[in-house]
């Protein structure tokens, strides 16, 4: 560009000379000025290219300076990272030696439990077994030795002995469930409700008793715990709609808080709301054994089950309007 | 000629009684032979002990065997008698008050041929041996094989 310009200049030049030779000296003055004015000017654009450079070559020199300072910065946060981490793995064996300090703990008590109740399945029905048949056996051999009143009192005996043998086969079916292992499958829990109910039906054939269920209800559980479970909400509803003429059973879902929840309704003998926090506590009874006949581990047999498959179970009812258990079967609802 | 004898192996003093009662009260009149720990039954199977001087031919017809039995259990007696050629197709049903899920597991994995639970209740007790009975003595024909020859028994 600056080269231009000086070109520009001699043939200017050239044509001044030949038209006024007069004035030839101060055309070669013009001629130099402006040589040296484009000189300078392409100084001036070396100068500012060469700025241009170095103004570059700064912002390179900061950029690797800053790339530094970014790694130096990097390797500090890396090396916390890595003390962070050997400390979390030392607190993780730690806490892993701690588990299975707990496991090994739990497995021996475990067994512990087990082995309870295995002697608590066998070594207490025994005596039971006796006391039962023998006072059958009195009854039977000895009866012109035994008045009216002994006969009586016998009869209470067998009773307590066969009550007895009941709390004993609920409390082991209840620490079973505490310890079998849940396996889940999808399935319909309508079938298993109609098979449960058609059995109590074969075996009490003269009550009258109508079973209201949907199509079908879907749930992922395990199925022999379902089976427990509807074995011990039939029972239940079977027992307390017992002095009703028409007994009605009904088992279902509906949507509650936005969660679909199951329902077992009976239009029984019901309960004081007021005792509905004492409903699956062991051995807790509402009722008397006058009106009914209980063991009071069927509903904690029940909330055993729902829990462990991490769902929630509450009561509704009113004396003599009938009860509804509500449960979930799935974790966080 | 085999007897039609029942080898029963408690050792409860009340559970005997009441067996042999319910026996009788179920019209069985088979003679009932009482070992009362593992280790005594199988000397009565092998004939050994104090049944050395009983014929080995003259099997019992079933075994009720209790679970918990003091020296030898009533699992560790049904595993040498199915370990035993001349034994191992004897009858074998599990009598006790035990329905653990495992014992009936291994009562059946050691080779048993039933589990009946001893209810509580005598009646129910009265009926359960009564089934036993009708079916062990009357119903089921044992094994030709039994012994290696093939035995005709009385009816």
């Amino acid at each position: 560009m600056s080269r231009n310009a000086q070109d520009d200049a001699e043939n200017d030049g050239g044509i001044v000379n030949r038209f006024s030779d007069d004035i030839s000296g101060s055309d070669d003055i013009a001629g130099q000025w402006s040589a040296a004015d484009a000189t300078q000017k392409a100084f001036l654009n070396i100068l500012e290219d060469s700025n241009e450079e170095k103004g570059r070559l700064g912002a390179v020199q900061s950029a690797v300076l800053n790339i530094l300072e970014d790694f130096d910065t990097e390797r500090k946060n890396v090396e916390q990272a890595n003390a962070v981490l050997r400390h979390e793995v030392a607190e993780r064996t730690r806490a892993e030696a701690a588990l299975r300090r707990a496991n090994a703990a739990t497995a021996a008590a475990n067994k512990e439990l087990e082995a309870f109740s295995y002697s608590v399945a066998h070594d207490l029905r025994a005596p039971l077994r006796s006391i039962d048949g023998f006072s059958q056996a009195l009854v039977e051999d000895c009866a012109d030795n035994l008045p009216a009143e002994g006969r009586t009192y016998i009869g209470h005996l067998r009773e307590s002995a066969q009550h007895m043998a009941r709390l004993i086969d609920g409390l082991l079916s209840l620490s079973r469930l505490g310890r079998t292992e849940i396996s889940r499958s999808r399935m319909d829990l309508v079938p298993i409700v109609r098979a449960i109910f058609a059995r109590f039906r074969r075996e009490q054939p003269g009550r009258s008793v109508e079973l209201i269920v949907p199509a079908e209800v879907i749930a992922i559980a395990d199925v022999r715990m379902m089976e427990v479970l509807f074995e011990n909400l039939l029972e239940n509803a079977w027992k307390f709609t017992s002095k009703r003429p028409h007994a009605r059973i009904e088992f279902g879902q509906v949507l509650r808080d936005g969660h679909l929840v199951c329902y077992f309704r009976d239009n029984g003998a019901g309960f004081d709301m007021e005792y509905a926090g004492k409903l699956f506590a062991v051995f807790q009874r509402l009722h008397t054994t006058s009106e009914f006949e209980g063991t009071g581990i069927g509903l904690a047999n029940v909330e055993r089950i729902v829990h462990r498959h991490g769902g929630r179970i509450w009561g509704e009812g009113e004396v003599d309007r009938g009860a509804t258990f509500y449960f979930t079967l799935e974790e966080g609802t | 000629m085999t007897s039609r004898i029942i080898l029963l192996v408690e050792d409860n003093p009340s559970d005997e009684a009441l067996t042999l009662r319910a026996f009788t009260k179920s019209g069985i009149r088979n003679e009932v032979v009482v070992t009362r720990d593992g280790a005594e039954a199988l000397d009565y199977v092998f004939c050994t002990g104090a049944f050395a001087d009983r014929n080995i031919l003259d099997m019992p017809a079933v075994v009720l065997m209790d679970l918990n039995l003091p020296k030898l259990s009533g699992l560790e007696a049904l595993k040498r008698i199915r370990d035993n050629p001349a034994t191992k197709s004897l009858p074998v049903v599990i009598l006790t008050s035990s329905d653990e899920e495992e014992d009936r597991l291994k009562g059946y994995e050691f080779g048993a041929n039933s589990f009946v639970r001893k209810p509580v209740e005598f009646d129910r007790f009265v009926a359960a041996v009564q089934q036993l009975g009708l079916y062990w003595l009357i119903l089921n024909e044992p094994s030709p094989a039994r012994n290696g020859t093939s035995l005709p028994h009385e009816t």
